[in-house]
């Protein structure tokens, strides 16, 4: 009996503990993941574009962010940028590693919804008088983003999950809590599976909004 | 009055249009009769701007057109065969985007102005509903209350009958008809002889990337020998 109280205590406080480390997790994965659709976006736009240099240039930013793995991202952001001149703490480091290293996957993603709108939609775009940019913004792009609404989706999750690499440079988050508090107490197996539990609620919560936001979008369009 | 004058258009040395020359007076239909892959639809592409040209001149009005201006000064409208709608908008939204943002009007103006086009093509009431839960006749008269709401000077029709249940043949061109009727300079590419029999017009037949010949629809009823090749090219499509 007394030995389950104890237990229960520790559960109570490293919780705390663990849900603000989950709030930093949140923080990173949902700057991270503005950054990345920013910059995703442009991307995408400058490689559906008319400049074919730009298209290189970007073929080459995607395949460079995309073959290389993040953590190694983050360790360039994190110990060669201040080398370089621009410090940065591990916490932006971490946040601009995981945002450049999304938007590489989301302008791809975003390109292939922009590929999959016919060139009908363009064209009557274009009759009607709308220049490129006003046919991307009003008409393409809505669209597009419709169709990539679940690949999107899929993204933002992975990012979440991939926020955990930021521990790896010290970034206090869900992952870097937990083990600071398995460091005090070796309880391994309550902590892990609290991490586990914290990490599941999050992307589930996080699938059921995208999911709430496509059937939306569906209705509107009427599909 | 739209004039075209010695018209081509080659891609890779391949002649796409010859030599098309051709006026439509206000109010007038011409009708691009021939089979696929004459230059039929590529007519109007180039008028619209979608495609270019190699040589030509084209007047409207006896002053040179610009085709590279015509978007954006709304000269020129077109119905797609398969209409181009904006399928993630509605009805209403369709008609009131571009008259907020390429003529910019308030949204309330422009709210009004497509309630009123939408009821004048029998679209009254379909205002809120996506365009994915209208019937192909309906599609097309959004189409054309869509860019007849821009007040183009010419409207291209590009197989107008071809994506539809041949039972609307007459109501597409009784459409037809009454926009010519108010004053549209029309052009109808279609290989539809259902179609043309019903439309008051000059017809061209397209062979070859040429116009083989034309005839105004009235004298074509007259006598049918005045245009053996369109007679020939009508009667084979009957017995297809």
């Amino acid at each position: 009996m007394g030995a389950e109280m104890i237990e229960w205590n520790f559960i109570e406080s490293s919780f705390f503990y663990l849900l603000r480390g989950a709030l930093v997790s949140l923080q990173i994965a949902g700057i991270a993941c503005s950054i990345g659709l920013l910059f995703g976006t442009l991307l995408a736009l400058a490689q559906t574009g008319k400049y074919k240099p730009l298209r290189i240039l970007v073929t080459l930013y995607v395949t460079i962010i995309r073959g290389t793995p993040m953590l190694v991202q983050i360790f360039i952001a994190f110990l060669v940028l201040p080398q370089l001149g621009i410090h940065l703490s591990a916490f932006w480091s971490a946040i601009l590693a995981i945002g450049i290293n999304s938007s590489a996957y989301l302008s791809q993603i975003i390109r292939s919804g922009i590929d999959s709108i016919g060139k009908g939609q363009w064209e009557a775009a274009q009759v009607l008088g709308f220049s490129r940019g006003q046919a991307l913004r009003y008409i393409i792009l809505p669209q597009a983003l419709q169709v990539v609404l679940p690949a999107l989706g899929n993204e933002f999750i992975t990012l979440l999950k991939d926020s955990s690499l930021a521990s790896t440079i010290g970034v206090v988050e869900l992952l870097k809590e937990g083990q600071i508090i398995i460091s005090r107490t070796y309880k391994v197996i309550p902590i892990y599976l609290m991490i586990t539990v914290i990490y599941l609620v999050m992307t589930t919560i996080l699938s059921l909004i995208l999911s709430r936001v496509e059937k939306r979008l569906k209705t509107h369009a009427g599909n | 009055m739209l004039e075209i004058k010695n018209l081509s258009k080659i891609i890779n040395g391949r002649t796409i249009l010859h030599d098309i020359s051709l006026n439509v007076p206000q109010g007038h239909i011409a009708f691009l009769l021939g089979a696929s892959g004459v230059g039929k639809s590529t007519l109007l592409r180039i008028l619209n701007n979608l495609d270019p040209f190699n040589s030509g001149k084209i007047f409207l009005d006896g002053k040179p057109l610009d085709l590279s201006l015509v978007n954006r000064t709304h000269t020129v409208g077109m119905v797609f065969q398969h209409f181009n709608l904006f399928d993630n908008m509605t009805v209403k939204g369709n008609i009131t985007l571009p008259l907020e943002k390429i003529l910019g009007k308030s949204k309330k103006e422009a709210e009004h102005s497509a309630k009123e086009l939408l009821a004048h093509y029998g679209l009254q009431g379909l205002e809120n509903k996506p365009v994915s839960s209208l019937s192909g006749g309906q599609k097309q008269r959004l189409a054309i209350a869509r860019t007849v709401a821009l007040k183009p000077k010419i409207i291209c029709f590009d197989e107008p009958t071809s994506a539809l249940d041949p039972m609307l043949t007459g109501f597409v061109a009784s459409t037809i008809d009454h926009l010519a009727k108010e004053g549209y300079i029309i052009l109808v590419a279609s290989h539809d002889t259902m179609l043309l029999e019903q439309l008051p017009c000059t017809i061209y037949l397209m062979q070859g990337g040429t116009i083989a010949e034309s005839v105004t629809s009235q004298d074509f009823s007259a006598d049918k020998k005045q245009a053996p090749r369109i007679e020939a090219f009508i009667s084979g499509a009957e017995y297809k």
